[in-house]
């Protein structure tokens, strides 16, 4: 299962998305967010399914997106 | 942070079993790092090859910083470093031979990185002030590796009978070795923790030990090792090298890990 990775540097800064991993269950994932992401001192980190990401626009649709 | 205790006067007794522990650490961290290394390639997804090297990374690190302590107390760390016979190392059994596959390594992970997890544990707030101040840092970076090894004896726990027979092996022989390691309690012990260098030995660690792996084994159904007993076997048991067996790790390994190819390059 593919995961995003999401961090940030500072309190207040906004959360930006600094990539993806493979891993097989919620658990792995967040250990693995934690050994490949871990060149900067990231204030947080988090780690969520890809496909839990729910799609509202884009710009060739032009409109909201069906689900 | 609090003030680290201040440094007390060892007994003669309590200094040797000092120095003693703090090689029989530092050895086990060089050679688990060695191990975990050995699977930077070849772990079953990219993503576990990146937590062995930083888990390899960090073993190396502690084992530097422990041996480095050897010094106050005596010892040519040189030679302890890049000097030494198999023979002489003082690294956890478990450790000696690579492990055969993934399942191996997993129970190297979640077990005798515990116990070795667990012995540092009992250096917190220890009277020694130079290990008390280390022991902190290590082991917030253990907690790392604590919640790989779980997560993937889980893993292979939860995956189906054949996947969790494979760790049925490598568990049945590893953990009685790694309660035996934790040592007796004997005078030497009770030495140390008299001295306020370690706040638990023998028993007591196994104690702590068993209750910090037990939500593991309890995951494990079938492929769980057979209760082990309450007292271990400490026939033959070297407690200066927390040890039996009087070979070391494999020749090969040690070559390694003691830096023989690059010896030409230690120029000071």
């Amino acid at each position: 299962m593919v995961y995003e990775v999401f961090a940030r540097t500072s309190r207040g800064e906004p959360l930006r998305n600094i990539g993806n991993l493979n891993a097989p269950n919620d658990e792995l994932a967040r250990i693995y967010a934690y050994s490949t992401y871990d060149e900067e001192r990231w204030f947080d980190m988090w780690v969520v399914p890809r496909d839990r990401l729910l799609p509202v626009f884009n710009a060739e649709a032009g409109t909201l997106l069906e689900r | 942070m609090p003030a680290p205790a201040p440094t007390i006067e060892l007994s003669p007794a309590a200094r040797t079993a000092t120095r003693d522990l703090i090689l029989v650490l530092a050895d086990s961290k060089r050679l688990l790092g060695m191990r975990y290394a050995e699977w930077i390639l070849g772990a079953p997804e990219l993503e576990a090859s990146i937590a062995c090297a930083a888990m390899a990374q960090d073993e190396w690190g502690h084992a530097r910083l422990l041996y480095a302590l050897l010094k106050d107390l005596g010892d040519d760390v040189d030679r302890l470093e890049h000097g030494r016979e198999p023979a002489e190392y003082c690294s956890l059994e478990a450790l000696d031979l690579p492990p055969q596959d993934w399942p191996d390594l997993v129970v190297l992970n979640a077990l005798a990185d515990a116990a070795l997890t667990t012995q540092c544990e009992a250096l917190l707030g220890s009277a020694y002030a130079p290990l008390a101040q280390r022991v902190e840092k290590l082991l917030e970076e253990e907690r790392f590796h604590a919640a790989h090894g779980a997560a993937w004896l889980r893993r292979l726990a939860r995956a189906g009978e054949s996947a969790r027979g494979t760790l049925a092996l490598p568990l049945t022989a590893a953990l009685p070795a790694l309660l035996r390691w934790l040592g007796p309690d004997s005078p030497r012990a009770a030495a140390l923790r008299e001295a306020g260098v370690v706040n638990a030995t023998g028993s007591a660690l196994r104690a702590r030990y068993l209750e910090r792996i037990a939500p593991l084994l309890a995951e494990l159904g079938d492929a769980a090792p057979p209760r082990a007993p309450a007292a271990p076997d400490f026939a033959g048991f070297d407690e200066a090298r927390r040890r039996v067996s009087t070979h070391g790790p494999d020749a090969a390994t040690v070559a390694r890990i003691r830096g023989d190819k690059n010896r030409v390059f230690l120029m000071d």
